[in-house]
């Protein structure tokens, strides 16, 4: 079975936000208005972080995009009381809209704030929104799927023609908008993919690591240029 | 009934539920703005979501979680207080333990209620039974909170029976109510050993279910990975500072009835002055706990870590951290180091502060985790609207409204046991005494001494 | 007092064996709700354990407070000889 990974490679990021709106539209992810926006509670399954680089205050900033990581021990399927959230067999975190109760543990106990809350009722069904995706209701939690109805979508489209899924068929929006290819998405398991094979590069490191969540989103340094190998 | 015999021993114990004067109706009234401001705000959050309150990314959680864990803490008071001072043959309990119990099980409701005040989709609550899962710290505070609550309610329940039947034989109101409830109370032998019984094993069995209600509470926190969350001594310093606050939610309680239904006779100084020790004990205990959990977290500190804890120490937490060191601390150890004069007015100095200050200490231990992640976000500041005050006030008030109705209906101070006390207690105290002292006469010990 | 009883005597002990029939009832149904969780967890293979780790502790409490509810109710309304 396919355990469905990325690798983001922060040498190659901008920081120009292509990711963030492609999965914005992709996703029906909803704009909540300015009003919203100021206290907080902007939806963005994936947001690039930005740091100051250490050392250098003012001069380097450190980009890093952030989609949910879809830990393989996620500390938030753990914790849901009505199997809202959960981990599928092909290592993907889900969530189930209909089922959640809004309690918000899960936000609380992600390391990674990749979840996010419906605060009101953002948005309601409409013509120009994506018809593969659900939209949102009032008081449920969502995050990024890695773009999920993309592989149901891939794997209908296999069946039909009666064939196997060939790689590189189900990709993410954000790893196909990245400008710069800085977004690798693919199958983990399958040794010989370019996000397996990425993985194993000395340069991947995971997002707090310690913590033992063992994330599927794996991150590439950068290079010399910051003082790292 | 009560004009046959005027005045009559105990008079003051029935009065309340006798006579319902205009006092009560004005504090009915307003508790019921209060109730009713909570009720609206709820309505309004009801309607358009949570996004009324001031809660965001990522403080997602707030005052609700706060009054959740602050109101089943009052909740330790009752019951193990008077589980413990019941146990331990503490006399002077006898005019205590009942408003401890009413206590538990007034407040044990409100604070399962701010569970369901902070849920996104209340209208989806029957998932948790439908589709409830037990690796949920969540769940397990669901079953802890039902077992503690029937258990509770049992032990209010099971010694206010003999007071049942007082009231049964004594009032012409309310006849069946009173008839059903007091179980056919005759006071036979057989029955008071069924009874005596009974209470003694859930004065046991309440200890246990209580620990471990406030230790799966503190298990939704320390179950998580977050900094200044994930921490082994969650459970016993939930427990200590439950019954911190307990005991000083007991204390006000106890002064308010007191000074409302004229219970001076029942409720003296010395009674406050015990419990005053206990606080006093209990406060050193907590700032005890506070301090190993602060002093590792500084003293390892990994950089998470100290993002949390300078947030509350000089951070934007300040004042609610110093807050609560001055108020579960400093204030109450000045109030109750000497309690010869002015006990009742020093010990409820030091209750009401330490009310405050463990409001204060449970928000101080959801909020800034929350608000300051792991990743580079910035850190949030959580600002409650008037939704939020207004579930707070209604919950004060809703918990203060079934206390009041509950003095109304039954005697909030035990008629049985304090008469019991009067006529058996005294005799037994003195035979007990009497096995605790050495036996035999005088000079038999000097001789054995001698020997030695 | 009369040893037949009057209407009202009737009813009061009506209502308190239906008292003690909705505490059996109210336990009875945490228990049920209780090993419903331990199927739900069992058919999905979501930490089975867990739920039955639970419910060891948890059933046995329910099940002694259901029996002093039960202990009062039969000791205390068993008792006729007044």
């Amino acid at each position: 079975m396919a355990l469905w990974g990325m690798v983001i490679d922060l040498d190659r990021c901008t920081g120009c936000q292509a990711c963030v709106m492609a999965c914005k539209a992709e996703n029906n992810v909803p704009a909540v208005g300015a009003g919203e926006a100021v206290r907080g509670r902007i939806i963005s399954w994936m947001q690039v972080l930005t740091e100051e680089e250490e050392g250098h205050p003012g001069e380097i900033k450190r980009f890093m995009p952030r989609p949910c990581l879809h830990c393989d021990d996620p500390p938030c399927t753990k914790v849901c009381p009505v199997y809202a959230t959960y981990r599928n067999p092909e290592g993907i975190v889900t969530q189930i809209y209909a089922r959640c109760i809004g309690c918000r543990f899960c936000m609380a106990a992600c390391p990674y704030n990749a979840k996010y809350f419906n605060w009101r009722r953002y948005q309601k069904e409409a013509p120009g929104q994506n018809p593969d995706v659900s939209v949102r209701p009032k008081g449920v939690v969502e995050k990024c799927t890695f773009c999920h109805h993309r592989l149901q979508k891939a794997r209908d489209r296999a069946r039909v023609e009666g064939r196997e899924l060939a790689p590189g068929e189900y990709i993410t929006a954000c790893a196909e908008a990245c400008p710069a290819r800085a977004i690798v998405f693919g199958d983990l398991s399958d040794p010989g993919s370019d996000v397996a094979r990425l993985a194993r590069s000395p340069r991947a490191f995971r997002l707090q690591e310690e913590l033992g969540t063992k994330p599927k989103v794996i991150y590439l340094t950068e290079g010399e240029g910051h003082g790292r190998a | 009934m009560a004009a046959r015999e005027p005045g009559g021993r105990d008079a003051a114990l029935f009065a309340p539920i006798e006579l319902t004067g205009r006092g009560f109706y004005g504090v009915v009234a307003i508790l019921f703005l209060f109730i009713l401001w909570g009720g609206v705000a709820y309505w309004v959050q009801f309607e358009e979501g949570l996004g009324v309150t001031g809660l965001h990314q990522p403080v997602s959680w707030g005052f609700y979680v706060t009054n959740f864990v602050f109101f089943i803490g009052i909740s330790h008071a009752g019951t193990l207080i008077s589980a413990i001072l019941r146990l331990s043959k503490a006399e002077w309990r006898r005019p205590v333990t009942r408003m401890a119990e009413v206590i538990t099980v007034m407040v044990l409701f409100i604070g399962a209620g701010q569970i369901l005040v902070d849920l996104g989709r209340p209208d989806r609550m029957m998932n948790i039974i439908r589709y409830g899962r037990y690796q949920s710290p969540l769940l397990w505070d669901a079953t802890s909170i039902s077992a503690y609550l029937t258990a509770s309610i049992v032990y209010l329940y099971l010694p206010m029976i003999p007071d049942i039947a007082i009231l049964r034989d004594r009032l012409q109101k309310r006849k069946l109510f009173y008839t059903v409830l007091a179980l056919g109370w005759t006071g036979s032998e057989r029955q008071q050993r069924v009874l005596n019984r009974a209470i003694a094993v859930m004065a046991i069995l309440v200890i246990p279910i209580a620990v471990s209600v406030h230790s799966v509470v503190s298990f939704v926190f320390s179950m998580t990975l977050q900094p200044m969350w994930h921490s082994t001594i969650f459970g016993p310093y939930f427990v200590v500072g439950a019954i911190f606050s307990g005991i000083a939610a007991l204390i006000v309680a106890m002064i308010i009835f007191r000074k409302a239904y004229g219970l001076q006779g029942y409720l003296k100084p010395i009674h406050f002055r015990y419990l005053g020790q206990l606080l006093l004990i209990m406060s050193l205990l907590w700032f005890y706990f506070t301090f190993a959990e602060y002093l590792t977290g500084y003293y390892g500190g990994t950089p998470e870590e100290m993002k949390v804890f300078w947030a509350k120490f000089t951070g934007p937490f300040w004042p609610f951290f110093w807050g609560m060191a001055l108020t579960n601390f400093v204030i109450p150890i000045l109030c109750l180091v000497r309690l010869g004069r002015h006990t009742i007015a020093k010990v409820l100095t030091a209750s009401l502060s330490v009310l405050v200050g463990m409001w204060l200490e449970r928000f101080i231990i959801v909020v800034p985790t929350l608000s300051n992640p792991r990743l580079p976000f910035g850190e949030g500041i959580y600002w409650p609207t008037w939704v939020e005050w207004g579930e707070l006030a209604g919950s004060f008030a809703l918990f203060a409204l079934f206390y009041l109705l509950f003095t109304k209906f039954f005697p909030v101070i035990s008629i049985w046991e304090i008469r019991e006390g009067r006529e058996v207690g005294l005799k037994e105290v003195e035979e007990r005494l009497l096995t605790y002292l050495p036996d035999g006469s005088e000079a038999e010990l000097a001789e054995t001494g001698r020997r030695w | 007092m009369s040893r037949e009883h009057s209407v009202p005597d009737r009813m009061a002990r009506a209502i308190q064996w239906g008292l003690a029939g909705a505490a059996v009832l109210f336990i009875g149904g945490i228990v049920t709700w209780i090993s419903h969780l331990i199927r739900t967890a069992w058919r999905l293979k979501d930490v089975p354990s867990a739920s039955i780790g639970i419910s060891l502790v948890a059933v046995p409490v329910f099940l002694t407070l259901l029996g002093v509810i039960l202990y009062v109710f039969w000791g205390l309304l068993g008792d006729r000889s007044e």
